[in-house]
């Protein structure tokens, strides 16, 4: 009834809020290869020499996709 | 050709499975032949909104398990004989559900139908896994609300990896229903609009339903709204339907009602 008493809409704060909720939530979520890709790598290191721990972390903002991988040798 | 369609939604109660109903009959209406699939082992429901319930004698996971014929099994709807149901277990539940006879169960579908609606248990469990394995579609159905809009990013997210489809490196056919819309919400700026939805979710939209008391009453009778020529919510479901079947509909979106002058004083003084 008053609109200069009015807060911000509160359909604006709902997009808001999920666009920041999605994107995190994507971020997070592990590529559906990433046991795979596991052991694939530890196939591949283990010819040269043995592997006691390895990481796939996925990292993602909005435009890239980016894995980083980390390798803890014998 | 035969389509397989799975009806998501991540969250439960968005009306997922009043959706399917009224799809499935939407698409008999235009003289298609169609099943509609309860994949909710344990919780059937799309019986009772289909008014079918008296009727089931023998289950999909009786079917699957060949203890009973897929003929034995379908039940030709009442409302129109192009649609036919294959009920859900009740008593198992949904672990029996096993990749190859699934499989199996919708090959023999798709021999008999041109369109397979699967309706989807709520959740990202084994049973949702399971409906969207071998489907080349996806119906999304979401609420203007943001649990259920976060809940079915993470079904699309399923959907995009564990299907077999997406597997093989093709791209399942995603297609957004936004149900339960209130356009005077969203004119007062109270409620998301489809636009703003579409963009958090990044896919197509297949069409808009509104907010509809009629829904309730049409399924207390087993007779979805889909069949009540007057409701805005049947209207809208009818454009959906045949939009499925490829017929170019334009997308409607909900409009406020005009009041008259005792419904603009009202609307001024709530």
């Amino acid at each position: 009834m008053f609109p200069w008493f009015k807060k911000k809409k509160s359909a604006r704060i709902a997009k808001d809020r999920l666009q920041i909720a999605i994107m995190s939530d994507r971020a997070s979520s592990d590529f559906p290869f990433m046991e795979e890709l596991k052991r694939d790598i530890i196939e591949v290191i283990k010819k040269y020499k043995g592997v006691s721990n390895i990481e796939i972390k996925k990292a993602s903002d909005k435009d890239t996709e980016a894995i980083s991988i980390e390798v803890e040798l014998e | 050709m035969s389509k397989v369609i799975a009806v998501i939604s991540g969250k439960g109660g968005v009306g997922k499975t009043t959706t399917t109903a009224n799809l499935g009959l939407g698409i008999a209406m235009q003289m298609k032949q169609c099943v509609v699939v309860d994949f909710d082992i344990g919780q059937r429901n799309l019986d009772m909104i289909l008014g079918l319930e008296n009727r089931v004698v023998y289950d999909m996971v009786q079917v699957m398990d060949g203890e009973a014929t897929l003929e034995q099994a379908l039940i030709r709807s009442k409302a129109n004989r192009n649609l036919y149901f294959l009920p859900a277990s009740q008593t198992k539940d949904k672990s029996v559900l096993d990749s190859e006879k699934i499989s199996n169960l919708l090959q023999e579908l798709r021999k008999k139908f041109e369109y397979v609606i699967l309706d989807a248990p709520a959740g990202i469990e084994s049973g949702f896994e399971h409906t969207i394995e071998f489907a080349d579609a996806a119906i999304i159905v979401v609420n203007p609300e943001v649990s259920s809009i976060r809940d079915s990013d993470r079904a699309i997210g399923i959907l995009d990896s564990k299907s077999q489809k997406a597997k093989d490196g093709h791209e399942v056919e995603k297609m957004l229903i936004i149900n339960r819309i209130d356009p005077e919400m969203v004119e007062r700026g109270e409620m998301l609009e489809a636009d703003d939805i579409l963009e958090i979710l990044g896919i197509e939209l297949l069409g808009v339903v509104p907010e509809d008391r009629g829904v309730i009453d049409a399924s207390n009778q087993g007779q979805p709204i889909i069949l009540n020529e007057k409701s805005d919510a049947g209207k809208a479901y009818k454009r959906i339907a045949k939009r499925i079947c490829g017929i170019k509909v334009a997308v409607e979106h909900p409009k406020v009602r005009k009041k008259g002058l005792v419904g603009k004083l009202k609307g001024i003084f709530s």
